[in-house]
């Protein structure tokens, strides 16, 4: 689940030319430290969304990757 | 007499209709069949003895759109018996015929509309005459909806051949072209991309002929590498009003007699009733209806106008409206690209995301990646679909349209 995270945050940020990244870290700030507009978070909801089934935002902002990863987890 | 008909290698002359029509005192008001000959010569029956009809495509139920009752479906009703000396006394009493045709709306977006028409706003567009004569069409349209009612009208008044390829496969479209050495197509955009790639010229086609949908340069291009001794234009039907204008290069132009007939407002082209045909669906404002095509004027006063895109069709993303069409066009344009559509896809984070599904030619590889990059140096960050989808194939209208759910 976390690489299929790390895909899709890579895949959006190297089609903003930005450099993929290797890890993620719980407490990456999806704005902040990864860079991630509002377009490209209604971006990876829908990608999160086609791959888990589930909508990340459904009920509010997520700001971290811990965050998904917790949305993911229940 | 000439061929009126290939379908499925079967040839069906003018003489053959000759004799069914006369050797037949009876037609179907409703009629549902998927065999082309029998529906053309239903077709021709009714409207010839002056009888309405309504026409049911092959595979629609009838519980699916209102107002038919399915009992009187392919329920003959006796006709009288005319015994027609020649195709051109047919023809004529067609073209006479106080019959009223009820068809159906595509169904691009929800349920099909029921819409009745006479022969004359059916054959508005039609042309006769010596330069008209030894035409050979591929017919490409489903036989009982406006664009095929158009095509039929304007072959058969001429006596000209019709090939049926509606709906065929890519190869065979080029085979029956190839065989029965084709010179007019009248289709959707849709039908023609089914052609790319370009592969080898077809010399035979003089006149191309594209409506329903929105093309776009790559397409043009295309088909003009296909059909090299071919003029291309564009036409402009709608079930509801039938064939209105003429195409003149990338705009269209309303001819003169009809040009108090339209109107604009707030960009949306207004039709004038005495135009259209009947239908309980038609909303009208004063006597005025909204075609939802949203245009814009070349020359006013010459009636020339381009259209823009469809009323409503704009899809809010995030609070910018995009276009689907101008983000397909940019698609279109790629190379390696054949099919696209564009839609927008409910979002918690900004309301709508834009969706973009990509058929590529044969032997093609794009990514994802590849795709955006190639959008971002022509369009803004808003209008770069989101999620990219590669697909096999679309699902098509009964039309032949693009299905836009």
């Amino acid at each position: 689940m976390e690489t299929k995270v790390l895909e899709i945050i890579n895949d959006i940020r190297v089609a903003k030319s930005m450099n993929a990244v290797e890890t993620l870290k719980e407490t990456d700030n999806l704005r902040n430290d990864l860079g991630l507009t509002s377009f490209d978070l209604a971006e990876l909801t829908v990608r999160i969304e086609d791959e888990f089934d589930i909508d990340i935002f459904e009920d509010g902002l997520v700001n971290t990757v811990g965050e998904i990863y917790a949305k993911l987890q229940k | 007499m000439g061929v009126f008909l290939i379908d499925n290698e079967r040839v069906y002359t003018y003489s053959d209709l000759l004799d069914s029509l006369n050797s037949s005192s009876q037609y179907y008001p409703l009629y549902k069949t998927a065999d082309i000959y029998s529906y053309f010569v239903n077709l021709i029956q009714a409207l010839a003895a002056s009888r309405n009809l309504v026409l049911l495509d092959s595979d629609l139920n009838p519980s699916e759109i209102d107002g038919v009752d399915e009992e009187l479906v392919n329920v003959a009703e006796p006709v009288e018996h005319y015994a027609y000396s020649c195709m051109e006394d047919v023809v004529a009493a067609l073209q006479q015929s106080t019959s009223e045709i009820t068809i159906f709306t595509s169904g691009t977006t929800g349920q099909p509309k029921k819409v009745i028409h006479t022969v004359s706003t059916l054959t508005r567009s039609v042309r006769i005459g010596g330069k008209y004569q030894g035409q050979i069409w591929a017919y490409a349209y489903n036989p009982t909806h406006m664009a095929g009612l158009q095509v039929f009208f304007q072959a058969f008044e001429n006596l000209n051949t019709l090939i049926n390829v509606f709906n065929r496969q890519r190869s065979e479209v080029y085979e029956l072209i190839n065989k029965y050495q084709v010179t007019h197509i009248s289709a959707t955009p849709t039908f023609y991309r089914l052609l790319l790639p370009y592969e080898i010229a077809y010399d035979s086609v003089v006149r191309v002929t594209l409506g329903g949908e929105k093309s776009d340069q790559h397409l043009y291009d295309n088909i003009v590498k296909i059909f090299p001794s071919a003029k291309i234009n564009n036409v402009y039907a709608s079930t509801e009003a039938g064939s209105l204008f003429a195409a003149k290069g990338d705009c269209f132009q309303i001819s003169e007699k009809i040009r108090d007939k339209f109107t604009v407002v707030d960009d949306e082209l207004l039709i004038h009733k005495s135009l259209l045909g009947r239908s309980d669906s038609f909303k009208f404002e004063g006597d005025y209806y909204h075609s939802g095509d949203l245009i814009e004027w070349v020359d006013k006063e010459q009636g020339l106008f381009r259209f823009k895109s469809r009323k409503n069709e704009l899809i809010n993303v995030g609070g910018y409206k995009v276009n689907p069409g101008e983000v397909e066009n940019v698609l279109l344009s790629i190379e390696g690209v054949k099919q696209v559509l564009v839609y927008g896809k409910a979002n918690s984070v900004l309301g709508n995301v834009l969706c973009a599904d990509i058929q590529l030619e044969e032997g093609t590889t794009l990514s994802n990646v590849d795709i955006k990059k190639a959008l971002a140096s022509q369009l803004q960050d808003f209008k770069i679909p989101r999620r990219i989808k590669f697909v096999e194939e679309f699902e098509l209208t009964r039309t032949g349209k693009l299905k836009r759910s």
